[in-house]
């Protein structure tokens, strides 16, 4: 017969954080066991596992592992035409598209060696459209977080005012989030009349509900508690892991490809990068915060000084001719037909264009062989250098401070996984 | 032909030609056109074609010559020795420009109804080279839009660009000048000559050398979206010539046939005898094996097939016939050759294959079987005639018949005891045998024939067989198992591997690289 367990041990009730480590420490001792989070996993979004080695509560070791959700969009672009290419992009990252949109035309348009060429006005309606997605992106991201620290108000305040958004470019662009907007040599569509009014009036409102979360979560001491000083990462480890956006910026790297490599029209708006001094998982949160309000800035801007005239090149090699042309002239008629049936005929080359996406610094490596179709179209992907560092910043903290640690990291799966 | 063309120097002379500041060394009697193709070079052009003369007529190829005051059509020109030829200066490409913008000027926009839409060499040479919007809105010349000019085509004299390579065809190689240019200036237009209708036997060529979709083939016209066609190399099995061909399928179906150029067997042409072969493939196919005429399984059929041979060869083997078919490829051949030589050893074989027809100096070839030097080579000295297989059957020399392929065997086919038929379509032949195996055709398998020059040439599979036929080597493998053979063949090749050891003059030919079928709008692009 077995020993008989010996009786357990009288507890008290624990009331303070430094009697209940003791309590772990001293009354049950652990060994490490592996804890599978995720794929399926609500906090695990876009569905990423992490494999664990925890001791109790704690993470003795962390392997991030991403994949899961990759379509192939790198080979199925090589089958593709050019323009064929939006709706992929698109399904990159599907909180902010109109940024993927521009980054993937911006580069096919240094390829094509049109991007002088582009008409004023796209390049205003492409830095709108981009920074209403910019917001978009942040909030989903804040909101998110917040619901999952339990603040389930602020989740429903910044969820509405991204639909209020969203609503705006479903009006431009005919959908809700994967818009297709962009094209090589411009835009698709043209604002509408009333855009700007109507822009102006949700900015106001959406004002508003960033006010109210700051003010629900800022000087929340639960929210600050599980934010403040959890997953630091340095600037110089920021460097060394390639972190951008406000990830990186959060640990005190002051990079904005917007700033530091001006695209399209940025260089004649006036914003801050607000840049954060800890790089826990608060800057990250407060980064994210300003940096809408600094979009909100660019988009006042950028209405007040939006330019009349056309919004598609001038080019039949790469846009669409007007349709009385295409039904009234042989000319247009062959372009048309070209261009929907071969597609945009880019010469052959390679290029490195990278823009400011919504978590850094968006890459699209193309490489043209003349045929028609892209020979290779690399992504890089933001947050696929932001998602590996977490292997190195979960070891330590406790399981909880996954959750925010994740949310702050702001993975999205369809562009980490491609 | 232009290949014939004299060369005005010897051919061994050769000239150092600048192009584009490149320096090259080409043979003496070169065309600028050609030489800037040979180091990839791109010059446009409409009425040039390389198996026909030069007239010069479309000016798309113009290009500056140092020391020559104005651009020069290179097509036309020879190259000489230390010739500066500069074919991308602004000068060049305005008038390219102006060429395709006079050539548009009167041209009808049909794209939509067009059936050389999307293989337009127009559409091309505008996409590329110009790319320009309309400078005019005037109202265009108004022409003829459907001319019965010919049995298979059809002539929109609006979309006609004049470029003459049609008049060439007829003339240079059907040497039937039929067609021909009547009035002027923008009233021009192609049409036949008084009296006369396209009607010569190479008439689709004309199809396949209009550049814009003029002539187009009453077979094909507005039958298929021919960017989405796949196109498979193959051989045209309607006569002995062989003429190399592409066929052009989509959705398991064959559209056209065009041909693939050779030096040496077609150049680069077909006749259009040859480009309906492909309708046979779609018709009155036997579409699963038949025993007695019911529906059987291919199980059943093999055995019972299997059965009845083996029968005759043990009670009357003097009185065993097989009849081959010059229609069938190498492989099937040699397949049902192993097959008479060991389990069989019957001692009859005949050689049966289409009767013999008409004939010409240019391609159609009297014999129009595609394999009859293949079927010699393979059968062997001891084949018998298709008369001699309808005296035997007649005079009751054979009780037992195994016929392979069918084409020209006739009865009486109530004289024999059993009858054995694997063949590709329905018909008497069919109906009287007590086993009826379906065959795949030429277009539903890979295999090779010779032809009437003794080449050695691959057909490709560009669609499946139709229903449950199968290749005849895979039938001859099935028939070989019934009657204790081990026939151990996995697919053609390895029957054309076999072949090439024992027939003496097939040993050291290759298969060929395995070549997937491409879709015409990738054709010259990456697969």
């Amino acid at each position: 017969m077995d020993e008989p367990s010996p009786p357990p041990t009288s507890r008290r009730v624990v009331l303070g954080l430094g009697e209940a480590a003791h309590f772990v420490e001293d009354e049950m001792p652990t060994e490490a066991m592996p804890l599978n989070m995720g794929p399926s996993h609500p906090a695990m979004h876009g569905t990423v596992r992490m494999v664990l080695e925890v001791e109790g509560e704690k993470i003795r070791s962390a392997d991030v592992q991403v994949g899961y959700l990759h379509r192939g969009f790198e080979k199925e672009a090589e089958h593709a035409t050019w323009t064929q290419i939006f709706p992929y992009t698109d399904r990159l990252n599907y909180v902010s598209p109109m940024l993927c949109n521009v980054g993937y035309a911006l580069a096919v348009e240094q390829l094509l060696d049109i991007d002088g060429k582009i008409p004023e006005r796209a390049q205003f309606i492409r830095v709108i459209v981009g920074e209403i997605s910019r917001i978009t992106d942040h909030l989903t991201c804040l909101a998110a977080s917040a619901m999952e620290l339990g603040a389930f108000t602020v989740f429903f305040y910044l969820i509405k005012a991204r639909e209020w958004l969203w609503e705006l470019l479903e009006e431009v662009s005919g959908a809700r989030l994967t818009h297709s907007y962009v094209r090589i040599g411009g835009v698709a569509a043209d604002l509408s009349e009333d855009f700007c009014p109507k822009l102006r009036e949700v900015l106001r409102r959406v004002r508003g509900a960033i006010g109210d979360a700051d003010k629900l979560l800022t000087s929340n001491r639960i929210f600050r508690d599980r934010m403040d000083g959890i997953a630091v990462i340095t600037r110089d480890e920021a460097i060394a892991w390639g972190l951008t956006g406000p990830v990186g910026r959060s640990a005190g790297l002051a990079y904005d490809v917007r700033k530091d490599h001006p695209y399209l029209v940025y260089d004649r708006f006036d914003f801050e990068v607000p840049v954060g001094s800890k790089g826990d998982n608060f800057d990250r949160f407060a980064v994210r915060l300003e940096e809408m309000r600094q979009s909100m800035r660019i988009l006042e801007q950028a209405m007040d000084r939006l330019p009349a005239g056309p919004i598609l090149i001038d080019d039949a090699r790469v846009a669409l001719p007007p349709k009385r042309e295409v039904y009234n002239t042989i000319e247009s008629m062959i372009a048309h037909f070209k261009l929907i049936m071969d597609g945009i005929v880019v010469p052959p080359g390679e290029i490195y264009s990278f823009t400011e996406g919504g978590n850094g610094e968006l890459g699209f490596y193309i490489v043209s062989d003349g045929t028609g179709r892209p020979w290779k179209c690399r992504v890089r992907p933001p947050c696929f250098a932001n998602t590996a560092v977490l292997n190195k910043l979960l070891p330590g903290l406790f399981v909880a401070d996954i959750i925010p640690t994740f949310g702050m990291i702001n993975m999205i799966g369809g562009e980490c996984d491609r | 032909m232009a290949d014939e063309r004299q060369a005005p120097f010897a051919p061994t002379r050769k000239v150092t030609v600048t192009i584009d500041g490149h320096t090259h060394e080409f043979s003496a009697g070169m065309t600028i056109l050609e030489a800037c193709q040979r180091v990839g070079v791109k010059v446009p052009f409409f009425c040039w074609h390389p198996g026909l003369s030069a007239p010069a007529v479309c000016r798309q190829c113009l290009v500056e010559v140092k020391g020559f005051p104005k651009p020069i059509p290179s097509c036309y020109t020879p190259v000489l020795d230390k010739m500066e030829v500069v074919t991308n200066s602004p000068k060049v490409l305005d008038v390219r420009r102006q060429m395709l913008e006079f050539t548009l000027l009167n041209h009808p926009i049909d794209c939509p109804i067009c059936d050389k839409a999307g293989e337009c060499e127009l559409q091309k040479h505008y996409f590329e080279w110009d790319a320009r919007s309309a400078r005019n809105d005037g109202g265009k010349v108004r022409k003829a839009k459907v001319v019965d000019v010919g049995r298979h085509i059809v002539l929109d004299q609006e979309r006609c660009i004049l470029c003459s390579r049609c008049v060439r065809v007829c003339n240079e190689v059907a040497r039937q000048p039929e067609l021909t240019m009547a009035f002027r200036g923008d009233r021009q237009i192609l049409t036949t000559a008084p009296g006369q209708r396209l009607d010569n036997p190479y008439s689709l060529n004309t199809v396949d050398v209009c550049p814009v979709g003029a002539l187009t083939a009453k077979d094909f016209r507005f039958s298929m979206r021919a960017w989405e066609l796949w196109a498979t190399p193959s051989v045209c099995p309607g006569c002995a010539t062989g003429c190399n061909i592409e066929i052009h399928a989509a959705c398991n179906v064959i559209r056209r046939l065009v041909p693939r150029p050779n030096p040496v067997v077609n150049k680069h042409w077909m006749c259009d005898e040859g480009r309906f072969t492909y309708q046979r493939v779609h018709q009155d196919r036997l579409a699963a094996p038949r025993l007695a005429g019911a529906t059987a399984t291919w199980e059943a059929a093999l055995a019972q097939a299997a059965r009845v041979l083996g029968e005759a060869r043990a009670s009357s083997p003097s009185t065993l016939g097989v009849a081959l078919s010059a229609q069938a490829t190498n492989e099937d051949l040699f397949a049902f050759m192993r097959l008479v030589s060991e389990p069989l050893r019957a001692d009859r074989l005949y050689l049966t294959g289409e009767a013999e027809g008409w004939c010409d100096d240019i391609l159609v070839s009297a014999d129009k079987n595609p394999n009859t030097t293949g079927a010699k080579l393979i059968g062997g000295p001891t084949l018998r005639t298709a008369a001699e297989l309808k005296r035997d059957m007649e005079g009751g020399a054979l009780t037992t018949l195994l016929v392979v392929g069918g084409a020209g065997v006739t009865g009486p086919f109530d004289k024999l005891s059993s009858l054995l038929v694997v063949t590709s379509h329905q018909g008497p032949l069919c109906a009287a045998a007590q086993v009826a195996l379906p065959l795949a055709m030429w277009a539903e398998v890979d295999g090779t024939f010779f032809n009437r020059q003794g080449k050695l040439q691959r057909v490709r599979p560009a669609i499946t067989p139709a229903g449950l036929s199968r290749p005849g080597w895979q039938i001859a493998v099935g028939l070989g198992r019934g009657l204790g053979a081990t026939l151990a063949y996995a697919d053609a090749k390895q029957v054309f591997a076999a072949a090439c050891e024992k027939v003496t003059l097939m040993s050291g030919a290759e298969w060929g690289k395995p070549e997937m079928p491409v879709q015409l709008r990738f054709a010259n692009s990456r697969g």
